[in-house]
Formats: structure tokens, C-alpha cells, sequence
């Protein structure tokens, strides 16, 4: 899993490749929730093939944090297998998700 | 051209994780497995390692290994995962509540949830000292 992120403006863009998976989510939370101290955050998820639940945890996190400091957390651009597990999950009800990073900086 | 059939042991760590995904995903393509039910397939075998690894692993009776089959019936996938921990029965956990508000869900209890809704049949049996859990999948 490589996370790099950038600014636009107020807020960060993380963008993750990889796999999102038991092994790979302690590092990508940290990374995550560390820059969610600093304020809003959009993660995107295009390049991310493969998520698990242990990848679904971090997001709840990172979504959690994000309300109780009052900063915004989203994800965009996930690919169709990982949708289908947002949605067995209910996270799509949840997590704020848009179809592209443009339209996640358009609403963050 | 018969389906090759997927086996893989391994020690119950989280550690052994990226390289079961590895094996599961180059047994997919070489079965040709659609991509849904190749990624199906991964999430359960990661889910119930995971499992196993962080539940059934450790102490005195703890498992020593978890083996995976995998192998491609007519128009199914059969899954077999089976280690030598203490009994432990995944599928007796009750399901978390999906429906739940931002602040009222829990972070855990999503593995076995998923692995219940991403087959088509799931079994637990207790055999001769060890947890063998049986999947079926549909090719979707």
C-alpha cells in the first residue's frame, strides 16, 4: 500500500494504491488519521484493487475522527468490487463517497 | 482442461496475509475465474485467516496452521478452510447492525459479516480436532 498525498487547497487528497487489507491497514490508518489532524481529507480510492474489512475499519475511523473534530472526511473513485463491499457494509450510508476526485473537491 | 485446485497451509498470522492474497489471486486467473467471484474469493479467504489469526492463534490449544482448497465445481467454487485451534465457531457471531447512524456503528465485527453475505452457502463443522469451515460460491 503507498499513500501520497497533495493539497488543494484547504484540503488533502490521499491518494492509496494497493491493496487495503489486514496487513496494509495499521500503516494506511495512521497515515490517515494523522492528516486528518490538519484538517479536511479526501482519500481516493481508484487505486485501490482490493479492500477487506480490516480496510472498512480504517475508513469508519477515519470518519469518526473527521465528525467529532468537525473536519471533513470523504472517498472517492472506488472501484466496483470495493463498492460492493461498502454496500454490504451499510458504509455507503455512512461515508461520504463521490464517483471522482473532482467532484470530491467540488463538495469537501 | 480440468481446474487446477487451490491449496494453500500457512501459519494463522496476519503476517502471512499479502502472500495467501497473492496465491489466491494467481490461482484465480489461471482458473479464470470472473473478477467478482475472484475478489469474493480473496476477501473470504483474508476474513477467515484473519479470523483465525487473531482469535484462534496463540496460547496453549492455539492453531498451528490454516489451510485453504480452493476448487472450481461445475458452476461453483467450493472453499474449504480448516485449522487445529481450539473449537471456534465464526459463524455463531451475531451479525452487526448495518443500518446503524455514523456514531452508533462499531469499528469490528465486519469480517464474518462479510463472508456471510459475499457466498452463496457457509457451514462450520468441529472433525477430528479441527474447525473446518466449508463455502460455496456462485461465479458471478
Amino acid at each position: 500500500m503507498q499513500i501520497t498525498t497533495f493539497k488543494s487547497g484547504d484540503v488533502t487528497v490521499a491518494v492509496l494504491d494497493g491493496r487495503l487489507d489486514t496487513a496494509t491497514a495499521a500503516e494506511a490508518e495512521q497515515q490517515l488519521l494523522g492528516l486528518l489532524q490538519e484538517g479536511a481529507v479526501v482519500a481516493d480510492l481508484e487505486g485501490v484493487r482490493y479492500m477487506s474489512s480490516a480496510g472498512l475499519r480504517l475508513l469508519l475511523k477515519a470518519a469518526k475522527l473527521g465528525k467529532g473534530k468537525g473536519v471533513k472526511f470523504s472517498v472517492c473513485a472506488s472501484q466496483p468490487a470495493v463498492r460492493e463491499v461498502f454496500e454490504i457494509s451499510g458504509f455507503n450510508k455512512i461515508i461520504t463517497a463521490f464517483g471522482t476526485r473532482a467532484e470530491a473537491l467540488a463538495g469537501s | 482442461m480440468p481446474s487446477p485446485t487451490l491449496v494453500i497451509r500457512l501459519e494463522p498470522s496476519v503476517a502471512a496475509v499479502p502472500d495467501m492474497l497473492d496465491r489466491v489471486e494467481a490461482y484465480a486467473e489461471a482458473s479464470e475465474l470472473p473478477p467478482k467471484t475472484a475478489y469474493r474469493l480473496a476477501v473470504v479467504c483474508e476474513e477467515l485467516v484473519a479470523n483465525v489469526a487473531m482469535h484462534g492463534a496463540g496460547g496453549e490449544d492455539g492453531a498451528t496452521y490454516v489451510e485453504i482448497r480452493a476448487e472450481r465445481e461445475a458452476d461453483r467454487l467450493r472453499l474449504s478452510v480448516e485449522d487445529d485451534g481450539r473449537p471456534f465457531d465464526p459463524l455463531a457471531a451475531a451479525a452487526p447492525d448495518v443500518s446503524l447512524a455514523l456514531d452508533d456503528r462499531d469499528i469490528g465485527g465486519l469480517g464474518i459479516h462479510f463472508v456471510r453475505s459475499l457466498v452463496q452457502e457457509i457451514a462450520y463443522e468441529r472433525r477430528e480436532g479441527r474447525n473446518c469451515l466449508t463455502a460455496l460460491f456462485e461465479m458471478v
